[in-house]
This record gives structure tokens, sequence and C-alpha cells, in this order.
């Protein structure tokens, strides 16, 4: 069992990830994964692909016959097509059904993996000291305060470590998108022309002012 | 003799195997309006009267064209047919029989005055209203009719279906009319003691209808209904007529209709292509020979794309096929195919 302090950080940063990433793209690229994967699922997907292409190709040829000069080829391709597409919509409906099984599973996980423990630790470890401060360096209130709620005084408490833990990372992560921001930006400026735009604004919302 | 050869996987041109399968209790002929609906199954069950021990022709159409075409005044009540002894016909409206479900409701109980008070009506208020369950009219009419022509005892039945092709529409539905009925049966089970409880010992509801009794009729609906759709279902028992002329829009129609029985699990077997022109040969009428080249198109097409059905091909006369004489002589054509003078 590693460190708590590490295990702590390693939380709180996993918790940092995905908040930054979003959920719902982090379950979609698993998903991508979990498809690439040769199980019965991914040949599944690579029928429904193949399904989707005849149906289109049915779906060309319909349009491409008169059902006026030609009506016996053009009912027996509105058979195919309708078949094809009654096919297709079953087969949506069950594999839309399994994604929606693994992103319960996935989310359930996550939250097991990171909610879970972010919230059951502090609370059993609450009596453990991460750390001692050194001694008669910091005032009682600050003691206080660093071993709140019930961490032994003198010493930092886990739910002290982890909101320090988190600050730092949330510190971290707006720094990085700050400046992530700032080189994309410019790369975008130096791409479009701003000065017409920017007047172009100003001035109608000039205009709009002394309306 | 040589066409019979070459055509030895085709099947026969004519009806000859609905006359054969006794074991059909209920036909249906539907189409387009104006392809000769009428004419077809009145034809038909003419054929039918001569091989069936009795048969009863039954138009839903609201344009009731069997007292035309009879030349004889028909009501809701079946009734012989002039000349025939074993061949009756019988005109209903399908918007009528609920009407007439209600007024029979009142008349069974003396004590419910006027009778449409309640759920009842309510019920026939949400089956007429601009948005209704769709076909659930046509459902209970259908139940009603069944009702009746089961006390009656006839070997086959003829329907004339309306031109709205939606006859069966019913069909479509029938678990989720089950549903809401046993809902309202199992509801009625459930709470009926305790409502009863209010309402008295003899369960009076406020209007003056009795609970149980209404009940009892849905329940009853409810059996007819799934009766009905077991039996429709059944090949043995049913099969659908499809009438068409060779034009596009009539081919087009049937395509859908075919494939909508095919979807209810309505056994169809048989096309009626009627109106066909044979122009004499060497006639010099222009718009007969046009036509008649534009109907060999279409009839190519049929002949293509239904070659698992009995394709029976009519001509169209020279005079509308009214009054008994005339509709046995055409009738005949269904059985021996028609062969055009040349």
């Amino acid at each position: 069992m590693p460190s708590l302090l590490v295990v702590i950080f390693a939380i709180e940063l996993a918790v940092q990830i995905i908040n930054n990433f979003g959920a719902a793209a982090i379950n979609s690229v698993l998903w991508r994964i979990y498809t690439s994967l040769p199980t019965q699922l991914s040949k599944d997907y690579a029928q429904q692909r193949k399904l989707q292409a005849e149906y289109l190709a049915c779906r060309k040829e319909l349009n491409g016959t008169s059902s006026q000069d030609q009506f016996a080829k053009w009912a027996k391709l509105r058979r195919k097509h309708d078949t094809l597409l009654e096919q297709l919509e079953k087969k949506k409906k069950s594999l839309e059904a399994t994604k929606a099984g693994f992103d319960r599973n996935v989310t359930g996980v996550r939250w097991a993996l990171t909610r879970g423990p972010q919230w059951f630790l502090p609370f059993w470890y609450a009596k453990e000291p991460m750390f001692w401060l050194p001694h008669g360096w910091f005032p009682y209130y600050v003691e206080w305060f660093l071993s709140f709620p019930r961490a032994p005084m003198g010493s930092v408490s886990i739910v002290a470590w982890q909101s320090a833990c988190t600050g730092v990372l949330t510190l971290l992560a707006d720094t990085v998108g700050a400046i992530v921001g700032l080189v994309v930006g410019s790369k975008q400026k130096q791409g479009v022309p701003v000065g017409a735009g920017g007047n172009g604004v100003g001035g109608r919302a000039g205009e709009k002012k002394t309306l | 003799m040589s066409s019979a050869i070459v055509d030895a996987d085709a099947l026969e041109p004519t009806l000859q195997s609905i006359l054969d399968q006794r074991s059909l209790r209920w036909i249906f002929v539907g189409g387009k309006g104006g392809v000769g609906k009428t004419t077809t199954s009145c034809s038909l069950a003419i054929q039918l009267a001569k091989v069936r021990r009795s048969v009863l022709l039954i138009s839903t159409d609201p344009a009731h064209n069997l007292s035309d075409a009879f030349s004889q005044k028909f009501g809701k009540e079946a009734r012989l047919i002039d000349g025939f002894t074993n061949l009756s016909a019988m005109e209903i409206d399908p918007n009528g029989s609920i009407q007439d479900l209600l007024a029979g409701q009142g008349e069974d109980n003396p004590a419910d005055i006027g009778g449409m008070g309640g759920m009842m009506q309510d019920l026939a208020f949400a089956v007429s209203a601009p948005m209704p369950i769709p076909g659930i009219d046509e459902a209970m009419s259908f139940a009603e009719v069944l009702k009746q022509v089961k006390s009656l005892s006839y070997e086959t039945i003829i329907f004339d279906t309306a031109p709205t092709g939606h006859t069966l529409r019913f069909l479509q539905f029938p678990s989720v009319l089950e549903k809401a009925l046993a809902k309202i049966s199992q509801l009625s089970s459930q709470y009926g003691p305790l409502l009863n409880g209010f309402l008295g010992s003899n369960g009076t509801l406020p209007n003056g209808q009795n609970l149980n009794e209404m009940m009892e009729k849905l329940e009853t609906l409810r059996e007819t209904i799934s009766e009905v759709n077991t039996q429709f279902k059944d090949e043995n028992l049913t099969t659908f007529v499809c009438v068409c002329i060779p034009e596009f829009l009539s081919l087009y129609e049937t395509e859908r209709m075919i494939q909508e029985l095919a979807t209810y699990g309505i056994d169809t077997h048989t096309i009626v292509v009627n109106q066909l022109l044979f122009p004499k040969p060497g006639s010099d009428c222009e718009q007969c020979n046009a036509r008649r080249r534009m109907q060999k198109k279409y009839l190519d097409q049929i002949e293509e794309l239904y070659d698992e059905f009995n394709v029976v091909k009519m001509p169209l006369l020279v005079e509308e096929v009214r009054g008994k004489e005339k509709l046995e002589k055409f009738s005949e054509m269904l059985v021996k195919p028609y062969v055009p003078p040349s």
C-alpha cells in the first residue's frame, strides 16, 4: 500500500483530469477502444456498417429507378429497402442498448475509483496524521485548522491534505489551460484578419448604444 | 394448350383456388376507389354461392354499391338477393355501428334513461373524436358485425371493403387495444367492489349506468376483437383479394396494400386486374390502342412482380355490369379466363 499522501494526490489528479477532459469524452474513447477489440461486438459493428452501406446503395438504386417505367423492379427494390431499413433500425437499437450499458458500467467504475475514495478515505482516516508540522513554527489557530477535523493537534489532517492537493491541481490546470488557450488563440489570430471584424463589431455596438 | 405448357410454373389466372379452398370463412375484397371492387366481390359471391351452402356479402363501404349492383335495396339486416337461394347481402356503416352499439346499451338497461350519459359515451367520443385510437371504430364495428354474423350460420362471408384501404388497420395494434381493455377490466375487478360499496348494492353509477354490466360489455368486446384477430390471421380461414386496374397509381396502392397485409399477417394470393382493353385486331381506335399498350406495360410488370399470385385478368365491357344476369355472366370470367376475340 503506497503512502496515503500519494493515494490522495493520485485520486485528486484523476478527478482533475476527468473534469478537464470531460467524462463523456473519456467514455467515448474507452468505447472506441472496447469496440476495436476483436469481440462479438466489433463484429456486430462491422455488420452494421455493411448493412448501412447496402441500405445506402439500395436507396440510391431505388431513387434512380423510375416507378412508372419499371414498376416491378422499383417495387422489388422498395421491398428490399424496407426490410433493410427495418433490420438496420433493429440492429441500431440493440447496439445503442449495448453502448448505454457500457456507459453505465464505465461511469460506475469511475465513481468507485474516484468519488468513492474521495469521500471514503477522509472519513476512514480522519484521525490519522498525514505528516507532522515542525513544533512551534505555526500559531495555534493554524495548527488547529490544519488538523481539522479530528487529526491530532500539530499534524496535517487528511482533509487538509486533500484540499491542498485540489487547490494546487486546480491552479495547475488553470495555468495549463490558459497557456494552451493563449497559444491556440495567437495561432488563430495569425490566420484571421481581426481588424475589420473588430471594427465592425465595435461600430455596431456603438450604434446600438446611440439608439 | 401451348400456353399452359409455357406457363407450367405460373399460377392459374383464375379465382378457382378460392372456390376450392373450402375452409375459407372470411374473404375480403379491397383496392382503390373505382377499380371495380363491388363488381368483383359480387361476381365472386355469385361464383361462391354455386359451390357453398350459404354465402353472405357484406359491404362496409359508406357509399353502398351493393344495392346499385343488384338493383335491390339492402340494409343492416342480411337479406336474400332476388333470384338466389343461398346468397344474402347486407350493408353496414362502420361509423353507424358504434351508435347502434350505444343505442343497444340503452335498450338493454331500462333503468338507464338515455343510456348515453356515462363511460360508454366517453368511449364513443374517444372513438369519434379527431384523435381517436386509429381504427378502433372499425375494430368495434367489425366486432359488432361478427357477433351478428356468428349467430347466423353462413359458410363464407365476403367483405366488400371501403376504398380507404385502412379497413384492416386495427389488426396492426391488437395488442395495444387488448392491453388497454385488459387494464380497464383489471381496474374494474380491483376497484369494482370498492366502487360498489360507494354506489350501493345495485352498483348504479351517478348517471344511471350499471358499472358491472358495462365492464362485462367491455370484456365481451375485448374477447370478440381478439378472436377476430386470430381468425383473420389464419390463412385457412381468411384471404384478401386485391382488385386493381393496370395503371400506375392503382398498382402502387396495390403494392402498398400487399405489403401492409403482410405486416398484419393476413394471407393474400389473388389479384384481380380489371378494365382491361382488348381492341379488335385492325381496330383504328387510336385511344384504345394507346391505352392497350400502356395497360400491356403494367400487366407485364404485374406478372413479373407477383409471380406467386393468381392474377385474374378481366376485360372492360361495353356496358355497365349491373343486375343479376350481367353479373353472372361477368363472374364466369373469374373462373374461365377471358379469351379476347382474335
